[in-house]
C-alpha cells in the first residue's frame, strides 16, 4: 500500500510537472538576419503583414507576421520593400512567428 | 486673374486651416487637376519658399559655427565637410557615387548626400533657379510618398541622380511633416535604424510621443529654418534653439524642490535616465556582410540601454583631434549638468600633423580597403603627403529624447553614495559630497510619499 502511495505521489508529481512546464514553457526568441523574398499585406485594413525572409546563415526561408505599427507603416508605403536585408527578432506561438523586432540594416 | 484669384482663396483657406493636416490643406483642386510638377506648385501659394529653403541646413549640409573651438568662424562646417569618427566620410569626400565591384561581382552607389533633398545633379548647397526645381518638397510634407520612387540610381548620361515621388497622389497628401518624414534620414544614420542615437520616438519611450505630439511640435521651423539643441557632436545649425524651456519654463514642477534645481540640473538629466544607440565603431578595419559588401562595426545598444555620463556644459565645445565635448564647470555661470553618451571612434590620424584623416567609403564598402579609401579622401582634399596611423576619437553625445516622466530621477538617486553623479568629477569638495549624499536632505519627504504611496 505504501508503495502504491508513493508510486501514485511520484506520477502526480511528474505530471504536475509537465502541465506546469507546458503552462510556462515558451519558445526562446529567435534572433536573424536575412533578406525579404516575400511581402504580404494581411488582416482587415491591413492590420499585420507576413514576411519571408531568407536567413543568411541557413538560406532557409521563414516566414514572420509584422504587427506593430511602425513596421506596417514602413511595408505600405515602401521604405521597406522585397531585397531589404532586415535584423528579426520573432517568438513563435501556436506554430507562427510572431515579430519582436524588425529592422532594416542598412544606413549610412 | 484666375492664379490670383485662387491664391486669395487658398491664402483665406489657410488661415482657418488648424493643423495643416493632409485633409485641410488648401489647394488640393488645383494639384488634383494640374498634377504636380515639383516646387512649383508649391509656390503658387508658398512664394519664395524654394528660395529660402536653399539657406537652410537641411539644404546646406553646413553653417558658420561659432560654438565650437578650433573652427574658423567665417566658414561654413556640417555633414558637407566634417571630419570626425562617428562618419568618417563627409559630402565631399564621400559623394555619392558607384562602388567598385566586391567579391560578388556587384556594385552599388552609395554616399554620404544620399540623405538631401534634392537630386544629386543640385547637390548640397547648390543655388539658382534649378536647385529651387529640385527640391523635393514631398519627402518631408507628403503623408503618401512612394519610397520606391526614391532611388539612388545612374540616368541614362551616367550621372549619380537622386529620383523623387513627384505623382500628384503624392501632392495631394501635402501636409505637416509627420515623425514618419523626419525619421527617413534621421532614423537611419550611422549604420541602421536608431543605430546613431537609440532614440525611438514611440509612446513606449517618450512622453511626447504619449502626447501624440511629433518632431515638429518641438522643432518648429519658421522659413524652413529648424531649431536644434546643443549637442556637442552636432555642429551645423539654422540659427535657431529649441529648449524644454520653450514650454515647460524654468519652473515647472508642482514641487518647488525640483525647481530648485533647475537653475543648474538641465531638465535631460532627471527626465532622460537612459539612453541608446552607438557607443563605439572601428572605421579602420571593416566586415564583410552577407551581400559581400563591406561595412564599420559598429557596437551599439538598444533603447534605454546605455547609462549616460553627467557633466558641466555651458553650450560651447571643444574640439581637439582626440576629443569633442562639453566645456563648462561649477563655477561657470552659464553651465548645467547635462547628461551625455560617450562614444569612442577609431579612424585614421596623420602621424605628420595629428590631424583626424577622412575616408572615401567607396573602395572600403567593396573590398575592405581602408587605406584605399583614406587615399582616395587624401587626393579629393589634395593632401599629399600623410602617414595613417590608427587612433580613437571620444565624442560626447547629447541625450534630448526618451523623454520620461514616471522613470525621471529622484532625490535617492543622485543624492546618494552610490548615485548617478560623480560629485567629485563634477567640482564637489570632500565635505560638500558627504552632505550632498546623505538622505537626510530628503528623508522626511520620501517619508511622506511613502506613506501616501502605501
Amino acid at each position: 500500500m505504501k508503495k502504491l502511495i508513493s508510486a501514485l505521489m511520484i506520477v502526480s508529481f511528474v505530471v504536475m510537472g509537465i502541465a506546469g512546464f507546458s503552462a510556462t514553457a515558451q519558445a526562446d526568441d529567435v534572433k536573424m538576419v536575412g533578406v525579404i523574398s516575400k511581402i504580404e499585406m494581411t488582416g482587415k485594413d491591413a492590420k499585420s503583414a507576413n514576411v519571408t525572409l531568407v536567413d543568411n546563415k541557413t538560406e532557409q526561408a521563414v516566414t514572420v507576421e509584422v504587427t506593430d505599427e511602425l513596421t506596417l507603416d514602413k511595408l505600405k508605403d515602401n521604405r521597406i520593400v522585397v531585397g531589404d536585408e532586415i535584423r528579426c527578432k520573432y517568438e513563435t506561438k501556436d506554430g507562427k512567428n510572431i515579430s519582436i523586432m524588425f529592422k532594416k540594416t542598412a544606413g549610412c | 486673374m484666375k492664379r490670383v484669384v485662387f491664391t486669395l482663396l487658398a491664402a483665406g483657406l489657410s488661415l482657418g486651416a488648424g493643423n495643416g493636416s493632409a485633409e485641410e490643406h488648401p489647394g488640393k483642386e488645383s494639384i488634383a487637376k494640374s498634377g504636380y510638377n515639383g516646387p512649383s506648385t508649391c509656390e503658387e501659394c508658398h512664394p519664395g519658399t524654394a528660395a529660402k529653403f536653399l539657406d537652410t541646413v537641411h539644404w546646406k549640409h553646413a553653417s558658420k559655427v561659432t560654438h565650437v573651438e578650433n573652427l574658423d568662424p567665417t566658414q561654413e562646417y556640417g555633414m558637407k565637410n566634417r571630419i570626425y569618427t562617428f562618419c568618417n566620410g563627409n559630402d565631399i569626400v564621400n559623394n555619392l557615387k558607384e562602388t567598385p565591384k566586391n567579391a560578388a561581382g556587384k556594385t552599388k552607389v552609395t554616399g554620404c548626400n544620399s540623405c538631401h533633398p534634392g537630386n544629386h545633379i543640385q547637390d548640397i548647397g547648390s543655388t539658382g533657379p534649378k536647385a529651387e526645381a529640385a527640391i523635393d518638397c514631398l519627402i518631408c510634407h507628403s503623408s503618401d510618398y512612394d519610397f520606391r520612387q526614391r532611388k539612388v540610381t545612374k540616368n541614362e548620361a551616367g550621372e549619380v541622380v537622386i529620383t523623387q515621388d513627384r505623382s500628384t497622389k503624392a501632392a495631394l497628401a501635402v501636409g505637416k511633416p509627420a515623425v514618419k518624414n523626419c525619421m527617413v534620414c534621421h532614423e537611419s544614420a550611422g549604420g541602421g535604424v536608431l543605430v546613431k542615437r537609440g532614440f525611438a520616438f514611440t509612446a513606449e519611450y517618450d512622453v511626447h510621443a504619449a502626447k501624440k505630439m511629433v518632431c515638429v511640435d518641438c522643432h518648429k521651423a519658421k522659413d524652413h529654418k529648424i531649431p536644434t539643441g546643443f549637442d556637442p557632436n552636432n555642429w551645423a545649425h539654422d540659427g535657431v534653439r529649441v529648449s524644454c524651456l520653450d514650454c515647460h519654463g524654468a519652473s515647472p514642477h508642482k514641487d518647488p524642490d525640483y525647481n530648485s534645481h533647475t537653475a543648474k540640473i538641465a531638465c535631460e538629466t532627471c527626465h532622460i535616465p537612459r539612453t541608446g544607440g552607438a557607443f563605439a565603431k572601428d572605421f579602420t578595419k571593416w566586415e564583410m556582410g552577407a551581400d559581400k559588401f563591406y561595412e564599420p562595426t559598429t557596437l551599439h545598444k538598444e533603447v534605454n540601454q546605455n547609462v549616460p555620463v553627467y557633466a558641466w556644459y555651458n553650450q560651447t565645445v571643444a574640439n581637439t583631434p582626440h576629443f569633442i565635448g562639453p566645456k563648462g564647470s561649477r563655477t561657470d555661470k552659464k553651465s548645467k549638468i547635462y547628461p551625455f553618451k560617450i562614444y569612442l571612434g577609431k579612424g585614421f590620424y596623420d602621424e605628420y600633423t595629428g590631424n583626424l584623416l577622412a575616408m572615401d567609403f567607396a573602395e572600403p564598402m567593396a573590398t575592405g580597403d581602408t587605406l584605399a579609401g583614406i587615399a582616395s579622401a587624401a587626393k579629393t582634399l589634395g593632401i599629399e603627403k600623410y602617414k595613417p596611423v590608427p587612433g580613437w576619437q571620444t565624442i560626447y553625445f547629447s541625450i534630448s529624447h526618451l523623454v520620461t516622466k514616471k522613470k525621471a530621477l529622484s532625490c535617492e538617486n543622485c543624492h546618494a553614495a552610490n548615485g548617478v553623479l560623480n560629485f567629485k568629477e563634477l567640482g564637489y569638495s570632500d565635505f560638500e559630497i558627504q552632505r550632498l549624499t546623505n538622505p537626510g536632505i530628503y528623508f522626511e519627504k520620501l517619508a511622506e510619499k511613502q506613506k501616501e504611496d502605501w
